[in-house]
């Protein structure tokens, strides 16, 4: 064999060797998957757009440091869903059309989802993690997101047995969350021996309640559900209290969070519960490294955990497990991996089930200087919502 | 009398007490000046949170309402000068430029203090017994703290000098000037006093309501309807209107609902607007 | 008829119309998509800038019409699917916020004078209460989630073919606009924002003026609302409350007030830039509002006129002259129509009062004025300060309520009817401190005067109705020649005799039959008040019309009429001719009349 053709052979198989070591680095190294983040960064729910932004930014370069979705590296792609319904679904359609997004993680009011919903139209995988009034069955949606039942059906027998509660207020803001709420806390209250003594929707305008708490106080009630948001939370809360009800009657809260008992005050947070899927103060071992992760990565005066925006890290916990499962970031195959998927978060196990996740509740009361967990329901399921 | 009647009364007289001292200020810098001033609410945000401040640094609750009253005399006297005292002739560009005004004010709290919502806690707390019911203290004192200003304030201007100064550079200030009174200085005293009343307010009512930098806009309209409705210009004037609707607000939440008696606000401000655009008691 | 006044509008237009068609082929359909969207924004501002930057009054609560259009196109379409004659009545999706705007309207402006704050706030307070009845209706309006799976409107995909139906709307609204802006309305409109209190004694129902404007504004508002409820499929009560009112006001300011393509600027530019901006940069929001406040304070005509102004000094120094105002060429002219109000043979007025009082508190301002004029010709009305001159006047003409008494004309009973019924029957007047239309030319504010009276809606729209003359216009060009002179000259910046001399011919060219005159040489020098009392007593004489002039100075008295009533306390105290009220022991004790 001639020299010259000798060194040729020796590189070209040289090179095939080295190229074949190299493969599976080349392969890490694919196209990043671009996932769009839709949380509130404005308006009245704004104020938890960073705690919001922070945990997915935690969940993507965790989930980077493990191999991303499918082999894949994330890119992390926020939009605002505080604005309304018909902006929010254009920014979303700008991400998926116009910056090729293959994911969605949102947490943001029913209204928005509504709006992305029909843009999406199953077309892309979407996952939905805030707190809501369950019958979400859209194609391609993943509902993280605490229905009612979850969040209701155990937790209104228990807290009634040990508060000995009889009569129960229903006060909420009006539209269809608490109106469905409502209506499913009335089963449960029923079945629990109790009897519902009042209801009442509010404006979300309504800033002066004492027409509402003297009715309260006129009905006999010994405990109320309270299915207000944001500032209206508040201001009934505190002014709850002033009038001396906290001692009286018991109040519980399906959407009362860190942010909202900071502005009630622990000072008037008397026999407040909360049932949420999250709590900051939660102290299971994966909880309290979750929030030791927090901490280090984004300093002690980082915008404070509440379950709003720990429901981002879970939703991209989810979005890994059904990248996963399926090999790929393709919407039908999503979709049929996404059923029966369970996974481990900061919260607990979460199992899906028609397009629902099965999780522990906890049921919190304010206490010291925060939530404090009382009760554990584990493995709750999100009840009947899609028929198939 | 029974105790719900006495509490509804008690309601009924704090709300109409708070609308009072709410829309007084934006009574003095629009019934009085003319001045639509949409940054009124952001006043009394900068009140409320001049309370926050104080909390913090652990100092007396007598001191916030100080720093309140100080800071928002201060913001107020830039934007005379700068803002409004150009704009004198064209109040619809007043409305404008006071809005955006807004919008920095806002955005500026948001910055330094973040969206969270804040707790004051009340220095006088628990409930007193007034009338056979228990009624909470701090409401109580509040009350009282009202009546009492507004009355002073309504015999300072109807007998003192400086009061008679005042209603003259306001109904004809070419000639008040003529005379020798300082119509500028007045004016822009007058909407000094006018946004630190608002920030004096938002001091007080912090440890009532919620705290966050979106919550003087809600005021801000609420003090807008109460000043059509009762009349520009007067004290009586900005006394009846809040009298009207708070009353309208707190009788029709009790015996319908919070959506009819915000309905019912709104529809008697539009009755009003359309009626008697000058208002019931009128000065102009 | 020509339809474009000058062929830069047309060019404005054409200019739009490709840039616009251009936007999906030069960057994508989602581009286009978004784009449409703050189109549709911008024709409900080109509404807010009618209303605004025309007639001076603010709307803040234009997305009620905008949302009320989307919701109810978007409820038609839906049933549509089942019933396809619901297609019909989509145009009540424009006709119901326009019929809604007009009543409103009407109902508020009904005998004011000059707008105030309270239309702003209730606009403001109905946009409120629209939002609050839309979430509260669930089953109509799908409350707080909104009216949602709105199909598309027909075969026009929303995220590409519909694009150019919502082109064609804006270019449709900003030629309907710009056109209406340069006819003989269009100059009634800019008249209104600038002196309404005049233009009603020109009688022009003012009132009516500006309903059907911002009902123009409304239908503009609605069909922006059909086409968005089409585009979107999906209508929240965000689209019909305060906060979208209230960029819809940010954006006209900024983009330009005083014309359409302003309001299109600013809600394209800043609304659109805006949801690009906001998530890049943090502080977008406080830049726009310096940018706001900067606009307020050094350039109320926003960013149109900011361009404009580059545009013009770019010509000037090239050289091309670009007047400041649109000029009608000059013509021979055409012969004005007849006045409405009598057709000519009326004959002279009656004119009674009939123990007239008007009390306030405990003043009088008229106490039981009884006077009449039977004849044709000029009446001096005299007295001192506080007679009630002026006052008469102003009962007369609507301005002031009588307690009791009642006024007569031509034996119809005439007693409180408003300023501008009262210059429709014939009666004109002229105000002691001239009172024209600053902004407008001196050509402008006399055609406004050629057509009071005397134009039909239709010939509002004609821009031939501005090349009407009249004899009475040649014999006053031809006396006060600064009317020719220095007709493009804005009446503003006329001295404060011209403007007198203005205002007088503006109210001789509208013949009226009953010519109330106060103090019409107020101001003047000798020279010119002889001048004008030349005048008064030749028009006069011409219209064979009947005038009450108050005067002061007896010398004027005298060379302008031979009877004259003497007022004093509210009461006509004696009448006759001038000698005999210099020799009344009576009239010299109360009131010593002066030569000037």
């Amino acid at each position: 064999m001639k020299r010259r053709s000798f060194i040729q052979n020796s590189l070209a198989l040289g090179s095939l060797v080295g190229a074949d070591l190299l493969l599976p680095h080349l392969a890490f190294a694919a196209s990043p998957v671009k996932v769009g983040l839709m949380i509130p960064m404005s308006g009245p729910a704004g104020l938890f757009g960073p705690s919001s932004k922070n945990c997915g930014e935690l969940a993507v370069a965790e989930i980077n440091a493990r191999g991303g979705l499918a082999g894949r590296p994330i890119e992390l792609i926020i939009s605002d869903a505080g604005v309304p319904p018909a902006e929010a679904s254009q920014g979303a359609l700008k991400l998926w059309k116009g910056q090729q997004v293959e994911a969605f993680v949102g947490m943001h009011d029913s209204a928005v989802r509504g709006a992305l919903v029909g843009v999406f139209k199953g077309q892309v995988p979407y996952i939905y993690t805030s707190t809501y009034e369950g019958g979400e069955c859209s194609p391609g949606t993943q509902v993280l997101a605490e229905t009612p039942t979850q969040q209701l059906e155990p937790v209104i027998p228990w807290l009634s047995k040990e508060r000995k509660l009889k009569n129960w207020y229903l006060i909420g803001n009006d539209y269809n969350w608490p109106r469905d709420t409502n209506a499913k806390a009335k089963q449960y209250i029923a079945s629990a021996g109790g009897k519902v003594v009042g209801e009442e929707y509010l404006p979300f305008t309504t800033d002066n309640f004492d027409a509402n708490l003297a009715k309260i106080k006129a009905s006999g009630a010994d405990a109320v559900l309270i299915t207000l948001v944001g500032g209206a939370s508040v201001g009934f809360n505190r002014a709850f209290a002033s009038f001396g009800l906290a001692d009286k009657v018991t109040r519980l809260g399906t959407l009362i969070e860190e942010n909202t008992l900071g502005g009630i005050g622990m000072q008037n947070a008397a026999n407040l519960y909360s049932s949420s899927g999250y709590f900051a103060s939660i102290d299971t071992p994966a909880a309290i490294d979750f929030a030791k992760r927090y901490g280090a990565k984004f300093g002690a005066q980082a915008p404070a955990l509440n379950a709003l925006a720990q429901s981002v890290y879970d939703g991209f916990l989810l979005l890994e497990a059904m990248a996963k499962k399926s090999g790929s970031m393709d919407p039908k195959k999503m979709e049929t991996a996404a059923e029966g998927i369970r996974f481990s978060s900061p919260r607990g196990d979460t199992t899906m089930h028609q397009r629902h996740g099965k999780k522990d509740i906890y049921l919190a009361k304010a206490e010291g200087n925060g939530f404090k967990v009382v009760k554990v329901f584990k493995q709750v399921d999100a009840g009947k919502n899609c028929k198939a | 009398m029974d105790s719900s009647t006495i509490t509804l009364l008690l309601n009924l007289f704090y709300h109409v007490l708070v609308l009072s001292l709410v829309a007084l200020g934006l009574g003095m810098v629009f019934g009085m000046l003319g001045v639509m001033n949409m940054a009124q609410g952001e006043f009394l945000t900068l009140g409320a949170y001049a309370m926050v401040v104080a909390q913090r640094m652990q100092i007396a609750a007598g001191w916030g309402i100080l720093l309140a009253i100080l800071v928002t005399a201060t913001l107020g006297y830039l934007i005379e000068r700068w803002l409004v005292r150009p704009l004198q002739t064209r109040p619809l560009d007043t409305l404008l430029a006071t809005w955006g005004l807004s919008l920095l004010v806002r955005k500026g709290i948001e910055a330094v203090f973040g969206r969270q919502y804040q707790n004051i806690t009340q220095q006088i707390g628990g409930s007193t017994q007034i009338f056979f019911v228990d009624y909470p203290s701090y409401r109580l004192a509040l009350m009282l703290a009202i009546v009492c200003g507004l009355l002073m304030l309504g015999l300072w201007y109807k007998h003192s000098t400086a009061g008679t100064r005042l209603k003259a550079s306001v109904a004809n200030p070419v000639l008040a000037q003529a005379i020798g009174i300082d119509v500028k200085r007045q004016a822009c005293m007058a909407f000094v006093c006018g946004v630190a009343c608002t920030g004096l307010a938002g001091a007080l009512l912090a440890p009532l309501v919620r705290v966050e930098p979106l919550m003087g806009m809600d005021y801000l309209l609420g003090s807008f309807f109460v000043l059509v409705v009762g009349g520009l210009g007067s004290l009586s004037g900005l006394f009846a209107g809040a009298g009207i609707i708070g009353s309208t607000q707190v009788l029709v939440s009790t015996m319908l609902d919070q959506t009819y008696g915000y309905l019912a606000v709104l529809t008697l401000s539009i009755g009003f607007l359309w009626l008697r655009p000058h208002g019931l008691l009128s000065n102009r | 008829m020509a339809y474009f006044q000058t062929a830069k509008q047309a060019a404005s237009l054409l200019t739009l119309a490709l840039c616009l068609v251009a936007v999906p082929f030069v960057t994508n359909d989602f581009r286009a998509y978004q784009l449409g969207t703050y189109l549709l924004y911008g024709v409900v501002a080109q509404g807010v800038a009618l209303v605004w930057g025309r007639l001076g009054f603010l709307p803040l609560g234009q997305a009620l019409f905008f949302g009320l259009g989307a919701y109810v196109a978007g409820l038609l379409l839906i049933h549509a699917q089942d019933n396809a004659l619901l297609y019909l009545l989509l145009p009540l999706s424009i006709l119901v916020p326009a019929l809604l705007a007009y009543l409103v309207a009407r109902l508020v402006f009904a005998g004011q004078y000059v707008s105030g704050p309270d239309f702003s706030l209730i606009t403001l307070a109905l946009t409120m209460l629209g939002a609050q009845l839309a979430n509260q209706f669930t089953g109509l309006t799908g409350g707080f989630n909104g009216l949602a799976n709105i199909p598309q409107l027909g075969d026009l995909d929303r995220y590409s073919s519909m694009y150019f139906l919502i082109v064609a709307l804006v270019l449709f609204s900003t030629a309907l606009l710009s056109w209406l802006y340069q006819t003989p309305l269009g100059t009634l409109w800019l008249a209104i924002s600038q002196n309404e209190n005049r233009l009603q004694f020109f009688g022009f129902a003012t009132d009516k003026l500006k309903a059907g404007a911002f009902a123009l504004s409304a239908a503009l508002a609605g069909s922006a609302g059909f086409l968005y409820a089409a585009q979107q499929g999906l209508v929240t009560p965000q689209a019909i409350g305060f906060q979208l009112s209230a960029e819809l006001v940010i954006w006209t300011a900024v983009g330009g007030r005083f014309g359409p393509y302003g309001a299109l600027l600013g809600a394209v530019g800043i609304g659109l830039l805006s949801s690009d901006l906001r998530e890049i940069w943090v502080h977008w929001e406080v830049l726009v509002a310096l940018l706001f406040i900067a606009v307020v304070l050094y350039f109320p005509g926003g960013m149109a006129h900011l361009l404009l102004n580059a545009y013009q000094f770019i010509n000037r120094r090239s050289g091309t002259h670009v007047p400041a105002y649109a000029v009608a060429p000059k013509t021979p002219g055409l012969r004005a129509p007849p006045i409405q109000s009598c057709g000519g043979d009326c004959g002279p007025v009656h004119l009674r009062f009939d123990n007239v009082s008007v009390q306030r508190n405990e003043v009088s301002i008229l106490n039981g004025l009884s006077l009449a004029v039977e004849h044709a010709g000029v009446y001096c009305l005299i007295g001192p300060n506080g007679a009630g001159k002026t006052s008469s006047f102003n009962v007369l003409t609507g301005r002031l309520a009588r307690t009791s008494g009642d006024i007569f004309l031509d034996n119809q009973r005439v007693t409180g009817h408003r300023a501008d019924v009262m210059a429709r029957a014939g009666v004109g007047r002229k105000f002691q401190i001239p009172s024209v239309f600053n902004g407008l030319s001196v050509t402008d504010n006399l055609r406004i005067a050629l057509w009071s009276n005397r134009a039909q809606a239709r010939q509002l729209l004609e821009s031939t109705s501005r090349q009407w003359r009249t004899d009475m216009l040649d014999f006053l060009e031809n006396t006060f020649t600064f009317l020719a002179d220095q007709a493009d000259k804005p009446a503003g910046e006329l001295s404060q005799g011209q403007r007198q001399m203005l205002e007088l011919s503006m109210t001789l060219l509208a013949e009226p039959r009953l010519l109330l005159l106060d103090e019409p040489c107020a101001g003047l020098s000798t020279a010119e008040t002889q001048q004008q009392i030349e005048v008064i007593v030749q028009a006069v004489s011409r219209l064979g019309s009947t005038a009450l002039v108050i005067e002061h100075d007896m010398a004027a008295v005298q060379r302008l009429s031979n009877e004259v009533f003497v007022l004093h306390q509210g009461q006509l105290l004696a009448n006759g001719t001038l000698k005999q009220m210099q020799d009344s022991p009576l009239v010299q004790a109360v009131y010593a009349g002066g030569q000037k």
